[in-house]
C-alpha cells in the first residue's frame, strides 16, 4: 500500500512531541517542520557527490527528484572509474561538474554538503576531508573499514561542527517509525529476543571482471570481496540490522559472539558467504543474526520477540501471541469458567464474515510503501538548511559501524568481544 | 488462572481454537501442538494454494499423465468420488473453474459458449482413480481439484483420532466457527450446546442444538458485510447448470463424521430437498437444518 506525503505528515505530525519520538526518532520532525527554503539561488543547497557506482546513482536520482521542489543542486559529482564518471556527467547534463579525485572537487568547487557512496575503505578519508573544508557530509553505510577511522569521523564531525548523515535509510521508514511506537507503548510487552536474517542465493558480484578473483581491476570493482575494502555482508547488509537492534532496544550491546566461513562461494573472495551472530544487551535480551548467500529460503526479516507478540518488520506485520478468540469461542470460555452451559450461537458461513476469525497477523503501519532513501536525503537537505541534525541521527549510525567491525572481529577470533571504552562515545 | 486450556493457530485460511476444560496445562499444550503439526502437515498436502503441495503437483501434472498417490491422498480423492456418486453429482471438487468464470470474467465478457466449454471440460467425471497402480489422472488440462470443501472435515477427523489417543476425554474444537468437533460434555452440562447464529440477529441462536462426540458443519453462500447487509458469493456453484447458488441459504448438518458433515454442509447447499431427503436415508445419524434467509424473517427447514 502505497502511502502518500500527507498521510505521511500526519503519521509523523501525530506522534510530534510524543516522548517516544522525542527519546528514540527525533529526526522524524523535520518533515513536519521543515527548515525555511527561498527560492532564490543564494538560498539554494550545493551538493556535491562522490562515487557513483550502484547506490551512488541511486541517490543521485533520488537528489533529482528533490531538486524540483527543494531548491537544491547537484554541483559537482566525483568518481574515479571512468565509466562512472561518465555516467554522472550524463546523468547531470553536464551542468555538475566532473571530477576523477574527490580533493580537486572539495577545492575548486562552493558547496554546503556532500554525499558520499564510495567503497567502505575510503570513506574515512572522504568524510575528513570534506568536514575539513567545511561541508556536511551524508556518508553510505557502513561508517568505515576501521575501528579507529568511525571514530575520527565522528570526533571530525564534533569538531568542525558539521553534520554526519549514515545512510541506514530503516531509520526514515513510516513502517519503523509506527513499529517503534507501538514497542515503546508496550505492545509486544517485554522484548524477549530480536532475530535477523538476511539471506541470499547470490555470488554477490557485481561486477564480471576478466581473470575474476584477485586481480586488480576485480578488487577495485568488487571491493566488496576484499578484506582490505570490507568487512563483506557483515558492514554491507548486516549494518541496517545492526542498527535496527541498537534502535530497538534503545542501547549498543554489550558484547557479540560470531562464526563466519566461505563454504560455498569459494571462488578467491576474501569475505565470508556465511555467517551468524550472537549480541547480548545489558538486560539479557539476545540478538540473533544470520546472514548465507547460497540460501534464499528465509529471504530478510528483523523480528522483534515479545511475551505478548511479534513484529516483522521487514514485511511491515504485527502478531499477537495470543489471537484474540473470536466472540463465540470467548463466550464458551467465560461459560465453562462460571460453570454455566448455556447455548453458542456459532459459524453459519463458509465465507468468513467481515472482521471475523481469520487471523494472520497485522499490518504494523496501513500505509507503508515509500521511499525511504528519498525521505533520508530530504532530512539531511532540510539539516543542512538549519545547520544542524538530531546527534542521535548520528550515533545510530555510529554505534551500528562500531558493532558491525566489533562483530567482525568476533567471527575471527572466536572469542565474545566487548568494546574498547575509547570507543565509547 | 482459567482451568481450561484454550489455544488457537492460523490454518486453511483461518483459525483453529482448542478448548480442554480441566485439564493439565502442560499435557494440554502437549496434545494442542500434536494437533497443530497434524492440521499442518495435512495442510502442506492438500492445499492448492501452495505450490510445492501434493494437490498442487496433481493439478499440474495429471492431465499430461497419471500421477502416483500415496495412499492417504488416494483414500482422500477416492471418498471425495464416493461422495460424488452419494450426493448425486453435488459434491464436486473439479468446479472451480466456474468460481474463477463468475468470479473473474466481467459480466460483458462472459457468453453461454463459454459456460458450455466448461461444462464439457470438467466435472468429477473426468477425474480418474487406479486402484491398481495407484494414481490419478484428468482428462484435460482445465481440471483442478479443490479441497476447500473437503479440508477442514478431513483435518478434524485426524484431530478426533489424535484427542482419542491422548485420551482426551472433552474437548471443544473450532475450525473457523463454521466446522465443529465435541469431544464428551461441558463441564457444566450434559452436552455442548451449539447454536446456529441468526444472521438477521447476530449473536443470538436460531437453532440449537446438543453436541456430544459429534461433529457439525455449516455453510452459506452469503456473508455479512460491515453494514450488516447479507451479500452472494459467487463460490458454491449449482454443477447441475455451472452457476453460482445465489440464495440467501445457510445450511448446517450434525453428525458423527467432521468428513461427512463437511462435505455434505457444501453439497446440500446446492441440492434439491429430494436430494437431501435421498442422501439422509444413505447415512446413519444425519441432522440437516436448512435456514431462508429470503425474507425479513429467518425460515428454519429441519429435515
Amino acid at each position: 500500500m502505497n502511502i502518500n506525503r500527507r498521510k505521511f505528515l500526519e503519521m509523523t505530525g501525530a506522534i510530534a512531541g510524543s516522548s517516544v519520538l522525542t527519546a528514540t526518532m527525533p529526526w522524524f520532525s523535520i518533515f513536519n517542520n521543515p527548515a525555511p527554503a527561498g527560492k532564490n539561488a543564494s538560498d539554494r543547497i550545493r551538493i556535491g557527490m562522490i562515487g557513483i557506482g550502484s547506490r551512488g546513482q541511486a541517490l543521485l536520482l533520488n537528489m533529482l527528484e528533490l531538486k524540483n521542489r527543494m531548491n537544491v543542486e547537484i554541483v559537482a559529482v566525483c568518481d574515479n572509474y571512468e565509466q562512472h564518471y561518465q555516467r554522472a556527467i550524463k546523468l547531470t547534463d553536464g551542468k555538475a561538474k566532473a571530477f576523477y579525485d574527490h580533493r580537486k572537487m572539495l577545492d575548486e568547487v562552493e558547496m554546503d554538503g556532500v554525499i558520499i557512496a564510495t567503497p567502505l575503505h575510503v570513506h574515512a578519508h572522504q568524510t575528513i576531508d570534506s568536514f575539513k573544508a567545511g561541508l556536511h557530509v551524508f556518508c553510505e553505510k557502513s561508517m568505515a573499514r576501521h575501528l579507529d577511522d568511525v571514530k575520527e569521523m565522528y570526533d571530525t564531525h564534533i569538531e568542525e561542527n558539521k553534520i554526519l548523515m549514515i545512510g541506514h535509510q530503516r531509520l526514515f521508514s513510516p513502517v519503523y517509525l509506527q513499529a517503534m511506537e507501538r514497542i515503546s507503548n508496550g505492545d509486544l510487552g517485554s522484548i524477549t529476543k530480536l532475530k535477523g536474517i538476511w539471506d541470499r542465493n547470490t555470488d554477490w558480484i557485481f561486477y564480471d571482471v576478466p581473470g575474476g578473483r584477485g586481480t586488480e581491476l576485480d578488487r577495485i570493482r568488487n571491493w566488496r570481496l576484499y578484506e582490505e575494502s570490507s568487512a563483506g555482508m557483515i558492514t554491507e547488509l548486516g549494518s541496517h540490522h545492526f542498527q535496527i537492534a541498537n534502535w530497538v532496544m534503545g542501547e549498543e550491546p554489550l558484547s557479540v559472539m560470531g562464526s563466519g566461513s566461505i563454504n560455498y562461494w569459494n571462488d578467491g573472495r576474501e569475505v565470508y558467504d556465511n555467517f551468524s551472530l550472537i549480541f547480548k544487551y545489558s538486560d539479557g535480551t539476545h540478538f540473533i543474526y544470520d546472514c548465507n548467500s547460497a540460501n534464499k529460503h528465509n529471504g530478510m526479516q528483523f523480528q522483534v520477540q515479545g511475551n505478548e507478540g511479534t513484529m516483522e518488520l521487514e514485511s511491515n506485520k504485527q502478531f499477537a501471541e495470543d489471537a484474540p478468540p473470536p466472540p463465540a469461542i470467548d463466550e464458551l470460555l467465560q461459560n465453562i469458567d462460571s460453570n454455566k452451559s448455556e447455548t453458542i450461537p456459532i459459524g453459519g458461513a463458509t465465507w468468513i464474515p467481515s472482521g471475523a476469525v481469520t487471523y494472520g497477523g497485522e499490518f504494523i503501519s496501513e500505509d507503508w510503501k515509500m521511499n525511504e532513501t528519498l525521505l533520508c536525503l530530504e532530512g539531511f537537505i532540510n539539516f543542512i538548511r538549519e545547520g544542524e541534525a538530531p546527534e542521535r541521527l548520528t550515533i545510530e549510525g555510529y554505534n551500528a559501524s562500531i558493532w558491525s567491525l566489533l562483530a567482525e572481529e568476533a567471527t575471527k577470533t572466536g572469542s565474545k568481544i566487548i568494546r574498547n571504552p575509547k570507543y565509547v562515545l | 488462572m482459567s482451568k481450561t486450556y484454550h489455544n488457537s493457530f492460523f490454518a486453511m485460511n483461518t483459525r483453529f481454537h482448542a478448548v480442554f476444560p480441566n485439564l493439565d496445562y502442560n499435557y494440554a499444550d502437549q496434545v494442542f501442538h500434536a494437533l497443530k503439526m497434524e492440521v499442518n502437515r495435512i495442510e502442506q498436502k492438500i492445499s492448492r494454494f501452495i505450490p510445492e503441495s501434493d494437490l498442487s503437483i496433481i493439478n499440474k501434472t495429471a492431465f499430461k499423465h497419471p500421477v502416483s498417490l500415496d495412499e492417504e491422498l488416494f483414500e482422500i480423492l477416492s471418498s471425495c468420488k464416493e461422495y460424488w456418486k452419494l450426493t448425486e453429482g453435488a459434491f464436486d471438487v473439479t468446479l472451480r473453474p466456474f468460481i474463477t468464470y463468475w468470479n473473474e470474467k466481467p459480466e460483458p465478457q462472459r457468453s453461454t459458449s463459454q459456460l458450455s466449454n466448461i461444462f464439457n471440460q470438467v466435472g468429477m467425471v473426468h477425474l480418474h482413480l487406479d486402484k491398481s497402480n495407484r494414481t490419478i489422472s484428468f482428462d484435460n488440462k482445465h481440471i483442478e481439484i479443490d479441497l476447500g470443501g473437503f479440508g477442514k472435515g478431513y483435518a478434524l477427523e485426524r484431530v478426533d483420532s489424535l484427542l482419542n489417543t491422548h485420551n482426551i476425554k472433552s474437548a471443544f474444537i473450532s475450525f473457523g466457527e463454521s466446522s465443529i468437533l465435541t469431544l464428551g460434555r461441558h463441564p457444566a452440562g450434559d452436552c455442548w450446546k451449539v447454536g446456529l447464529n441468526n444472521y438477521l440477529e447476530p449473536g443470538s441462536s436460531i437453532h440449537e442444538y446438543p453436541m456430544q462426540n459429534s461433529s457439525m458443519s455449516t455453510s452459506a453462500n452469503f456473508y455479512l458485510d460491515d453494514n450488516g447487509t447479507l451479500c452472494n458469493h459467487n463460490h458454491v456453484i449449482d454443477p447441475v447448470k455451472g452457476v453460482p447458488v445465489n440464495d440467501f441459504i445457510s445450511l448446517a448438518v450434525f453428525c458423527n463424521s467432521s468428513i461427512i458433515a463437511e462435505i455434505l454442509s457444501t453439497a446440500l447447499l446446492v441440492s434439491s430437498d429430494s436430494v437431501i431427503r435421498n442422501t439422509m436415508e444413505k447415512i446413519e445419524e444425519l441432522n440437516v437444518v436448512k435456514i431462508d434467509y429470503s425474507s425479513d424473517e429467518a425460515r428454519v427447514i429441519k429435515f
